[in-house]
């Protein structure tokens, strides 16, 4: 392909008009050792046919299965407004909103999106979005250190992995402390060990909720006792799961986050989906990321623009609040499409329905011998729940893929995968569990049919 | 005046509908509850879609305009790669599948991997950072990671006072101190001066070439030298890579280590501000540094690998922006190495053939020659306090997005334009015509229209201090 648009006879005026005869002379300026005389070697220069018909094959070596794993990427169902509007070349050939005037589309948007984030948490102002989840995490660990001026972050063993070892990494050349609060029998954050771990010195505490289990967290009774330091308390959570359950604004955090591929982006190998931020308002000026604003033109007619820009890279530089430029915009629309189209009714409903068919698949595989929940019968769970078995795991994995299903996740190798990084050992306990996960997407039929090939094995 | 979403909201049928075929079973203990009302907007799908339709209408995007954004590189993003990203073999995979079911995926990322190797003279590549400042800041803790390994004590990063203003950003937050450097008013660095600050605590530089007023480093190769000789490693900031694909290599330049924008130099589109990917590059020595898991090859088969003791960690969760990465492998694929090269050629060429209808008007503060952009220093030309941002303005009105303005910051009243390869010329004549007839004759003879602009967009000029003195910043 090419897909440059000059002919020859342009080229020649353009070569004229610079006063050089060769292209080559461009590159004049480079001196002579550097400019390389060997071509790349970089295969390529299909046509768009080939392309096609080479990436297909590509594509045919990876599988689309049915999806009962969850660990952070749910299969969740996307409307088809979504995919027209995210398709709109007016939003996603856009750049960041830099001239106003002409990219009112992505800025209202984006107004639209945090208006929509803080209605959904219960919190006061939202970014405009950060990479995902995990850097989302990080961010919050950084703002609390940042506003409170202490070194302590406690942080639940609840919290996905991958988000414990993102937060590592952010804070590796900080002072700051981390602390990971275990896990009780019941899979909640044990009271008593952040009541220990607490002390003036900490800045924040983050909890996930639901959490890395699926377990609904008691957010409220977390917080309060968070509150005895006045350490910030960071709540981690699936923006679906506030169609029922209590938002951080009611239990009073400080700062919210999470994953927001679950609000209208395909799972995508994981990438690219959106983190959301949503702070209380005393902390708005310390937050990172853009923030959009409204405002009024000379004529007075409503307006918005990139606003409280002075905590930002392109103005303040090593002075800023963090180095984020590009965020992940287009999947913020597509958050910003979904949440727009079910109203309150219809959203409290989507979330019954991911916990009506997670509890009806929880219900079917306990019933089941050999399998029991690892964390008693009672617990309240979102998408997710453990499972402990006495089968063997390996094989449950691989006769659900000769079936075309992806299985729960097998907790004991993922952990040995986080040991090995160094991280908290409560999560080592997991031998033989599985980690299920059902969203509204799995049908009856498929659920039974789970439950029939466990059954069987 | 357009409505916001809740001022649609009535009470009719929502856009979207589920229903469950299992019932519904989702009691929950009232301590756990939600009470608080929702207030989401209730609108119907056809309005939902006119909307959203509509707002969309009020982007200047690539897809309707010429986008000459400075440092931006907005170039054509190929409809191919969006085809192709959209397949459901791509879209429909779950992270945590099992290795022998994402085959295609992690071919796709090794084989982007050899060739952004191959590009930059690099020895390994990392795709997970998700934008190009994540990729600044992996590329630091790296640095640090490898002083501290070496058990050397090194705190301090020179950084240009050109540079993009997330070098610095990016340090600090890596935990480094700047030490700044003031470059030549064509923006290139003098071995000289460079020398004066190169102390044992110095570990790296950060450098942008071409740099950010479009001027190759001519004196790269003794740059490379003295900051070698001190111990310390070169930088290359990879937002300007679009001028030297196929004609130079960071790697051979010196460089040690490197970050690219595959949503600039390859191809794949901003989305209004993300999502990017921001791939790391290093040579061999900084290869135990890089983030883990690291996509390795066994045979024939792809695996992950997580046993890299020495590595900074995890940047992101899973393996990156994966969609972001398979569009820009699209891309690469297209063009092969005979293209590539045409990229880097014809963006040279545009940009050189702009500054050259330029020169005679307005002052080139680099001088008449450039690399793929070059910054415009209009200044003494502006008459009744006109400003930069009323040409900006006004250039809005006259069909094209403004290019990048105040920056970099070493040149008052900066214009910085950015043709990239796509542009015809007939597009390069116009705009110049235009932004010439603008600088030149308006702010002369017609100031006022210049104040008033835009006139031609959906709002006139909006008053970003009172936006932020008294913020609004979701509905009320």
């Amino acid at each position: 392909m090419n897909y440059t648009s000059q002919n020859q006879k342009d080229k020649k005026e353009m070569l004229d008009t610079i006063g050089i005869r060769d292209v080559d002379e461009l590159f004049d300026v480079i001196p002579k050792d550097l400019l390389k005389v060997r071509e790349l070697n970089v295969a390529g220069g299909k046509t768009e046919q080939e392309l096609l018909s080479y990436f297909s094959d590509i594509a045919s070596k990876n599988k689309v299965l049915t999806s009962f794993r969850g660990a952070g990427v749910y299969d969740h169902f996307v409307p088809s407004l979504v995919g027209e509007i995210i398709g709109r070349s007016e939003f996603w050939t856009a750049y960041t909103p830099y001239q106003a005037e002409a990219s009112q589309g992505t800025l209202q948007m984006i107004f639209e999106y945090q208006s929509l984030i803080c209605a959904l948490t219960g919190l006061d102002t939202s970014n405009a979005s950060l990479y995902d989840a995990a850097t989302a995490v990080a961010e919050a660990a950084l703002l609390a250190l940042r506003v409170s001026k202490k070194n302590k972050i406690l942080i639940s063993s609840g919290l996905h992995p991958e988000y414990m070892q993102v937060v590592k990494t952010y804070l590796k050349n900080s002072v700051a402390e981390l602390v990971f609060l275990d896990i009780c029998c019941d899979g909640t954050v044990e009271k008593e060990s952040l009541d220990s771990n607490l002390d003036k010195n900490t800045a924040a505490v983050i909890i996930q909720s639901p959490n890395y289990f699926g377990i609904v967290e008691d957010m409220q009774t977390l917080s309060i006792i968070s509150k005895k330091e006045n350490s910030l308390f960071v709540a981690v959570i699936n923006p679906l799961s506030l169609g029922v359950f209590k938002t951080p604004g009611e239990y009073n955090a400080d700062i919210a986050v999470g994953e927001g591929q679950v609000l209208g982006s395909f799972m995508n190998m994981g990438g690219s989906t959106f983190g959301f931020m949503v702070v209380k308002k005393a902390l708005e000026w310390k937050m990172p990321g853009r923030i959009v604003g409204q405002t009024i033109d000379k004529h007075g007619n409503r307006g918005f623009v990139l606003t409280l820009q002075s905590r930002e890279q392109h103005v303040r530089r090593e002075k800023a609040t963090s180095n984020i430029c590009t965020n992940a915009s287009l999947n913020a629309l597509a958050g910003c499409v979904f949440l727009s189209g079910w109203g309150d009714c219809g959203f409290k409903k989507l979330a019954e329905i991911n916990i009506s068919k997670a509890r009806y698949a929880f219900n079917k595989i306990k019933s089941l011998e050999g399998f029991k929940p690892k964390f008693g019968k009672d617990k309240v769970f979102f998408n997710e729940f453990v499972i402990e078995t006495q089968k063997d795991v390996n094989r449950i994995n691989d006769v659900l893929l000769e079936n075309k299903i992806l299985g729960p996740l097998d907790l004991s190798t993922h952990c040995s995968t986080l040991t090995a990084l160094g991280l908290p050992e409560t999560q080592e306990n997991f031998k033989n569990c599985l980690l299920f996960c059902v969203t509204e997407q799995r049908t009856k039929c498929e659920i039974d049919e789970l439950a029939r090939i466990l059954y069987k094995i | 005046m357009k409505k916001l979403l809740n001022e649609l909201s009535t009470e009719c049928c929502p856009a979207y509908s589920l229903e469950s075929d299992v019932g519904i079973d989702a009691q929950v203990p009232e301590n756990l509850k939600r009470s608080l009302s929702f207030n989401l907007p209730n609108v119907a799908e056809s309005d939902l879609l006119r909307h959203f339709t509509n707002l969309s209408r009020k982007n200047y995007a690539l897809s309707t305009t010429f986008y000459p954004l400075g440092s931006c590189t907005m170039k054509y993003n190929p409809l191919i790669n969006e085809r192709i990203a959209k397949f459901d073999n791509f879209t429909k995979l779950h992270p945590y599948q099992n290795l022998e079911t994402i085959q295609g995926v992690l071919e796709i990322m090794y084989g982007l991997e050899k060739d952004l190797c191959e590009i930059s003279g690099m020895d390994c590549f990392s795709l997970q950072q998700a934008a190009g400042a994540h990729g600044e800041f992996a590329s630091l803790l790296i640095i640090a990671k490898y002083f501290k390994s070496i058990k050397q004590k090194r705190t301090k990063i020179i950084v240009p006072d050109s540079a993009h203003g997330t070098n610095s950003a990016s340090a600090v937050f890596a935990g480094f101190e700047i030490v700044p450097l003031k470059s030549e008013s064509n923006g290139s660095i003098l071995p000289e001066k460079l020398k004066e600050i190169l102390t044992p605590e110095i570990a790296a530089i950060m450098l942008t070439v071409p740099n950010t007023l479009g001027t190759f480093e001519k004196n790269i190769p003794e740059i490379s030298r003295i900051v070698h000789e001190n111990g310390s490693l070169l930088y290359y900031d990879g937002a300007n890579l679009n001028a030297v694909i196929g004609v130079v290599r960071p790697g051979d330049m010196g460089f040690d280590i490197m970050h690219i924008n595959l949503h600039k130099t390859f191809s794949t589109p901003h989305g209004g501000g993300g999502p990017g990917s921001g791939p790391v590059g290093v040579k061999v020595f900084l290869e135990p540094f890089l983030p883990v898991p690291r996509i390795e090859r066994k045979g024939t088969e792809f695996i992950l690998n997580y046993e890299k003791p020495e590595s900074i960690g995890r940047l992101k969760a899973f393996l990156g922006n994966f969609s972001v990465i398979l569009k820009a492998y699209v891309y690469i694929k297209s063009l092969g190495a005979k293209g590539l090269k045409n990229v880097s050629e014809q963006a040279v060429l545009n940009a050189n053939y702009m500054l050259a209808r330029f020169r005679d008007k307005i002052n080139v503060p680099a001088g008449n020659r450039c690399m793929h952009e070059f910054v415009l220093a209009p200044k003494a030309l502006y008459k009744n306090s006109v400003r930069t941002l009323d040409i900006a303005k006004r250039l809005l009105d006259c069909g094209y997005y403004a290019p990048t303005v105040y920056f970099p910051l070493i040149v008052e009243e900066a214009i910085m334009i950015e043709p990239t390869e796509t542009e015809s010329k007939e597009t390069l004549d116009a705009f110049v015509d235009t932004l010439i007839k603008i600088i030149v004759d308006e702010t002369l003879l017609d100031p006022q229209k210049l104040k008033d602009a835009p006139v031609n967009t959906n709002v006139g000029r909006l008053n970003e201090v009172e936006a932020a003195r008294n913020p609004v910043l979701r509905w009320k």
